[in-house]
């Protein structure tokens, strides 16, 4: 396209595609970007030539031998968490502080995100559903604990996942590192991991496979809890 | 579904990922037996330091454990999917302690490389894969390369790139579109590669 490179939604094609696949973009180009590849055929065409070859990177490293201790450990944590949903109630929130401002992802899920509201009586059960045109949530508490259940929300493609995120107060929200897929149908049940005391909201945002620290998207799902 | 220990070693990964979605620990043991040696290369060649290579790869999989749910057989193999998990992980770490290495030289010298003699006949193939790769990769004009290297394995952007090395950012980005397009006439559509 080199030579001829259109301009399809005021986006020069071709342009920024090699960039996008090797995660060279800045944020704000990212989602601008994209944007423009939902209705462009020939960036769809171009990201799907690259991710070919950036698919293929990992494999040119030198390989070396696995340190002996890592399996270990590894897999012993893995025996300590046997279930996906006892692993995500285990797994501690950690205190990272998302360098990204989510004010504005914030704002901008007002209009987007599946919205519920739960009222959260200490050591009860409660349950309250919202549905929205992108899907529906319900977040089950009981005994201070939460399940967030969807329903309905789009398979992500393939690169991406969900990412669950705890927000105390109205400081920034911070990562809990659950990460999850969708059924074909759209449905998935995670915990939220610890106790929802002292939580004011649990959020959802798309994020690459692996998990973020810091959201590169607007919240899909934001269940405040009062 | 139950298998017998020894058994679980002859499923492909895609049918091991079934059962690991049961909470099968052997099943997710052979996948980690299976893509561990090389998440820790690729993790190790991103950071250069074997520590924070280990950590990244302990992360990866138990975030992989926990979300097995997020493997869709249609988007790729469980390799790419294991690899693109640590890459992303690798990428966060970087920016997470302000250290962006993406070299292909250990810092500490205790690694071990791979033995030729360790492989199975699936690593053979790999191997010969990723020597394609590899290949593709070294024959680019230097300049291509190392846009190329500086933002897959070191994390870096566009713009940061284009700082270090004095280039206007639209010249990064072209040279980066270069390169992707010269790896991808080598490798061809006969020598595509399995990942």
């Amino acid at each position: 396209m080199s030579g001829e490179d259109r301009i399809a939604n005021g986006h020069r094609c071709g342009e920024d595609a090699a960039a996008y696949v090797l995660g060279a973009l800045e944020p704000a180009e990212v989602e601008e970007f994209r944007a423009h590849l939902a209705d462009c055929a020939a960036c769809q065409k171009e990201v799907a030539e690259f991710e070919q070859i950036t698919g293929a990177l990992p494999e040119s490293a030198t390989q070396y031998q696995l340190p002996k201790d890592l399996r270990r450990r590894v897999m012993s944590e893995v025996r300590a968490t046997p279930k996906a949903q006892e692993a995500s109630r285990k797994t501690s929130a950690r205190s990272w502080r998302p360098a990204l401002a989510w004010g504005g992802a914030f704002a901008a899920a007002v209009l987007v995100a599946v919205v519920l509201v739960v009222a959260l009586s200490s050591g009860g059960s409660s349950t309250k559903t919202i549905q929205a045109s992108t899907g529906a949530a319900e977040l089950q508490i009981s005994g201070g604990r939460g399940d967030l259940i969807v329903h309905r929300l789009p398979r992500l493609p393939a690169g991406r996942i969900y990412e669950m995120w705890v927000q105390r107060g109205t400081a920034a929200p911070t990562p809990t590192g659950t990460l999850f897929g969708v059924r074909s149908d759209g449905s998935a049940a995670v915990g939220v991991p610890g106790s929802l005391n002292g939580i004011s909201a649990v959020l959802v945002t798309q994020e690459p496979a692996g998990g973020t620290i810091t959201p590169t998207s607007a919240p899909v799902i934001v269940a405040r809890v009062t | 579904m139950r298998f017998r220990p020894g058994a679980m070693r002859s499923l492909a990964d895609e049918e091991l990922m079934q059962v690991v979605l049961d909470g099968d620990v052997r099943a997710f043991e052979v996948v980690f037996d299976r893509h561990a040696s090389a998440a820790f290369s690729l993790a190790y060649r991103m950071c250069g330091r074997r520590a924070a290579a280990e950590d990244i790869v302990q992360e990866a999989f138990l975030s992989l454990w926990r979300s097995g749910s997020g493997y869709d057989p249609r988007r790729g193999s469980v390799r790419s999917w294991v690899l693109s998990v640590v890459h992303n992980r690798a990428i966060d770490a970087m920016r997470r302690t302000g250290s962006k290495a993406g070299r292909d030289v250990p810092d500490d010298g205790i690694a071990e490389r791979l033995p030729a003699r360790d492989a199975t006949d699936a690593e053979v193939l790999r191997r010969d894969d990723a020597r394609q790769v590899r290949t593709a990769l070294d024959e680019l004009p230097t300049d291509q390369r190392r846009v190329i290297e500086l933002a897959y394995f070191g994390g870096f952007t566009h713009s940061e790139i284009a700082e270090m090395l004095g280039l206007p950012p639209g010249t990064v980005k072209g040279r980066m579109r270069l390169g992707l397009n010269k790896m991808r006439y080598v490798l061809g559509e006969e020598a595509r590669v399995t990942v």
